[in-house]
């Protein structure tokens, strides 16, 4: 039975023109694990904050069209059912708690849906059992993790037991290791309990083999609606569209009749592929061979002057904790350093204590020549320029062009064709004028970095910049990252998306614990990994460990079934 | 407060809040009606001893210390003001307006329990600040569907948010080049405006998604319950059986005008009877220290309250 049935569902958001839902038609069955996709502004959130209740309720504007939920329509489901029968979850944890502490929040709508204490005492138990946040029953938010905070918020709509859980990207604020401890415990609800999830989300490598049905969505139509995983690995292979992993979008581009969706089932069919060769070809002919890969090394170890020499660095926050030790790196014009470790291991310090925003205990840090020991941030601002994590932190004027212009005036900057060729190489030229804080996720980001761009830094310090983008995002801002470095900027990143990392890193350095672990090139550091792989170098490891970017993993299976194909000719002819 | 309140360990932590509330509420009360030195010594000292075994006295060493500027005004503005009291310690020069300086013991004297009366409710709201969980007040304050409380609530748990989202755009501030170091005062304020204004804005984006989020949890919804998270424990019940004893014997020495002092003309006669029923009725109010230092001791009497 359909639990949820949308028949020619229309919305426009109040005062706008665009409908934000065009025409849908959806049926989801009950206990279904759907995954939804699409771009920034294509109507993945209006749709599920449909299906929730919220829109028209709470936004407002014009609807048409029908939603039944459990066959019953929408229209006729009083607000107490549908809170029931529908739960969601936000991005954003810190933006969805409403009490103060854990018990309180789980109780929060418990309250609100009139239980008596008895019950509500039950249920905080069970749900906080399940979800393993029992000791922090008492904690309070302030204390929690990221991580911890989302599981709170999962577990708070859990214990009004949903038949429907929506989750409107619940990891995109989360590193990988607590974001995939979420996914894990959705996949445990959906197969254990059976309760219908329907997902957002980005990192689709970890949940497109778990979904049951794919939903793309794009300028507020729905696109594409299968349950099959190869029907939209295939489409999207045709559609050259960027919401399906790379493992598959390997397989599709290189025009695999089966598609794989996990790394096991990509090995195995690579395996029968490399099978049929002899076995002097058996381990496969690298894309790069050590000579290439060594010559691909020296590119980064420049002959030029290093633009950042960092030598036994020390940093030691006032609580006493030692959070940067001796700490050794040089970084080369034109070269992209990814700083890459588990939370908490130094990255973000290291790259305060580069920009002048801390200051290290012990040790030296020059940047471009010169000692930054007395050098203020402001002084550095020219020369090292910072994308925090969050680029509404940046946003507050009138317009695109007014922000570009405040970090020009700050920093007596008088070159307006900088600022007008900054907005054109990022493609904001047609929003200069209007209010940053209208655009979409990534085009604010676009902006926070032209506002750090426009005083024409040698030095480019990045904090999770893809933090919360899409494939197609992603893409572009690794795009530009790529077309500095070639105009010899040189870039630091701190990322824990590894495949980002694969795709523009020339350098990169591992942390653990205040201190670097290990660094070289991405060919040495990213493949022969369980965990610091990308799933290319993971499909091909032990095969041809060599191979790190998408583009190689498409050039080496396209080998291979080139080599397959030879000898097949050969047997046949012979 | 929601920036203060940190859980530890101990008894005094692990109190009903309406114990707990009642207990400092009572510590104010007498502060304000008592006036006799030895009486407000008492209650300093309970209120001490209990701050001391709940292992808040590096918190409560920076209200005292903020206190101590407050009492030394309270005396200078005594002293000089005050022409009241017999007892003449120093004549000063003459200040016009004044007259004479004239400073007096009684002045002094009245200077100093007033300083009193203020520590005792400095350290009353530091017990308060520190050791009554925000969530368990406002539960008594209202049911969670009332919005007073609900906006107390949010805005207790997003102090510590804004206080991040502040530390955090003022340092994306300072890499866009903006000096914060700047000596005219106008001109820093001026500096300030744009951080203010991001964290206006983000602080409206955060409540548009907070409500959203609210709304998704039913908070719009009619008979909604309540929630109780505190349970009465006997400690709970030694402390109030503590407090009445300590209200019947304050009222008592009330009635008998034990608990007053007069400072002028000159000061009363003090008597070792005062100190000594001063000193137990104190003692009542060390219950809760005393109960947490056996709680700490002994496992079994853990066990018991």
């Amino acid at each position: 039975m359909a639990i949820v049935e949308i028949k020619d569902l229309t919305y426009y958001y109040p005062d706008t023109v665009k409908p934000a839902l065009n025409k849908i038609n959806l049926s989801i069955n009950e206990g279904e694990y759907v995954l939804v996709m699409g771009g920034s502004g294509s109507g993945k959130s209006s749709l599920v904050k449909t299906i929730a209740g919220l829109i028209p309720e709470f936004y407002g504007g014009k609807i048409a069209g029908s939603l039944a939920i459990a066959g019953i329509n929408s229209k006729k489901l009083d607000k107490k059912s549908f809170v029931q029968k529908v739960g969601i979850v936000f991005q954003d944890p810190e933006s969805q708690l409403v009490m103060t502490n854990v018990e309180q929040e789980l109780a929060f709508g418990l309250e609100n849906l009139g239980l008596s204490t008895d019950l509500i005492r039950r249920r905080i138990m069970e749900v906080s059992g399940a979800l393993s946040i029992s000791s922090y029953q008492q904690s309070c938010h302030a204390e929690l993790s990221g991580g911890l905070k989302q599981k709170v918020a999962l577990a708070s709509i859990l214990a009004m037991q949903p038949d429907i859980l929506i989750l409107d990207e619940p990891t995109s604020q989360l590193d990988p290791v607590a974001g995939e401890e979420i996914l894990t415990m959705i996949r445990r609800l959906n197969e254990e309990n059976g309760i219908t999830v329907i997902l957002i989300e980005q990192r689709l490598e970890r949940c497109f083999h778990l979904a049951d049905r794919f939903l793309v969505m794009d300028k507020g139509k729905l696109v594409f609606n299968h349950t099959n995983s190869e029907s939209i690995a295939r489409w999207a292979g045709e559609k050259n569209s960027p919401f399906i992993p790379p493992l598959a979008r390997l397989f599709a581009q290189t025009g695999f009749s089966r598609i794989p969706m996990t790394i096991k089932e990509g090995r195995s069919l690579i395996n029968k592929v490399t099978g049929t060769q002899n076995s002097k070809n058996k381990q496969g002919k690298p894309v790069l061979n050590n000579v290439e890969v060594k010559k691909a090394c020296e590119q980064s170890i420049s002959k030029q002057t290093p633009l950042v020499i960092a030598e036994g660095v020390w940093f030691l926050y006032e609580n006493g904790s030692e959070a940067l030790k001796n700490i050794n790196l040089r970084v080369n014009p034109g070269e992209i350093l990814v700083l890459m470790g588990e939370n908490a291991a130094g990255k973000t310090t290291l790259l305060k204590n580069l920009n002048g925003l801390l200051k290290p205990a012990r040790g030296k840090i020059c940047i471009a020549n010169r000692d930054i020991k007395n050098m203020q941030v402001e002084e550095l601002a020219g020369t090292v320029g910072y994308l925090s994590q969050n680029p509404n932190d940046y946003l507050f004027l009138d317009t695109v062009r007014a922000e570009l212009e405040f970090t020009q005036k700050n920093l007596d900057i008088n070159d307006p064709d900088k600022s007008e060729e900054l907005l054109k190489r990022l493609d904001l030229l047609k929003y200069a004028e209007d209010n940053p804080r209208d655009l979409s996720s990534g085009e604010r980001q676009r902006v926070a970095l032209a506002s750090i761009l426009v005083s024409d830094p040698q030095l480019l310090l990045l904090d999770e910049p893809t933090r919360g983008l899409d494939y197609s995002l992603k893409a572009e801002l690794g795009r530009i990252l790529l077309e500095l470095k070639e105009k010899g900027k040189a870039i630091i990143l701190v990322t824990h998306d590894i495949e980002f990392a694969a795709e523009i890193a020339s350098k990169v350095v591992l942390m653990s614990q205040g201190s670097i672990i290990g660094s070289g090139n991405k060919y040495e550091m990213l493949t022969r990994s369980t965990f610091y792989s990308p799933q290319i170098s993971k499909l091909f490891s032990k095969i041809n460990d060599n191979i790190v970017t998408f583009a190689e993993g498409v050039n080496y299976l396209q080998e291979l079934i080139n080599n397959r194909e030879d000898s097949s000719a050969m047997l046949r002819s012979g | 407060m929601m920036y203060t309140y940190k859980e530890k360990n101990n008894l005094i932590y692990k109190l009903n809040s309406r114990t707990a509330i009642s207990y400092i509420f009572l510590l104010v009360l007498f502060s304000l009606i008592m006036s006799h030195p030895f009486f407000l010594l008492g209650l300093l000292l309970a209120v001490g001893v209990v701050i001391i075994s709940a292992d808040i006295v590096r918190e409560w060493i920076v209200y005292l210390k903020v206190s101590l500027g407050f009492i030394i005004i309270i005396v200078l503005v005594n002293c000089i003001f005050v022409k009241a009291g017999r007892t003449v310690l120093w004549w000063g020069p003459y200040i016009p307006g004044l007259g004479k300086l004239r400073i007096t013991l009684e002045a002094l004297c009245y200077a100093v329990g007033m300083g009193l009366r203020f520590l005792v409710i400095i350290s009353a709201f530091c017990l308060f600040n520190y050791t009554v969980h925000p969530d368990k007040l406002l539960k008594l304050l209202g049911k969670s569907g009332n919005r007073v409380v609900l906006a107390l609530s949010l805005s207790t748990r997003l102090f510590p948010v804004m206080m991040g989202d502040y530390h955090r755009i003022k340092e994306v501030q300072r890499c866009r080049g903006v000096n914060f170091q700047e000596k005219r005062l106008w001109r820093k304020a001026q500096k300030y405006i744009p951080i203010m204004n991001i964290m206006l804005i983000s602080g409206l984006e955060r409540s548009f998604q907070l409500a959203e989020a609210m709304e998704a949890r039913g908070y719009s919804l009619e008979g909604k319950s309540y929630y109780s998270l505190e349970l009465w424990r006997p400690r709970d019940f030694v402390i109030f059986a503590a407090l009445g004893l300590a209200t019947a014997l304050g009222i008592w020495l009330m009635i008998l005008g034990v608990t007053d002092y007069q400072y002028y003309p000159v000061l009363n006669d003090i008597n070792w009877k005062d100190g000594l029923q001063a000193g137990f009725f104190s003692m009542l109010l060390m219950i809760p220290a005393v109960l947490n230092w056996g709680w700490n001791k002994w496992p079994l009497l853990r066990s018991k309250i």
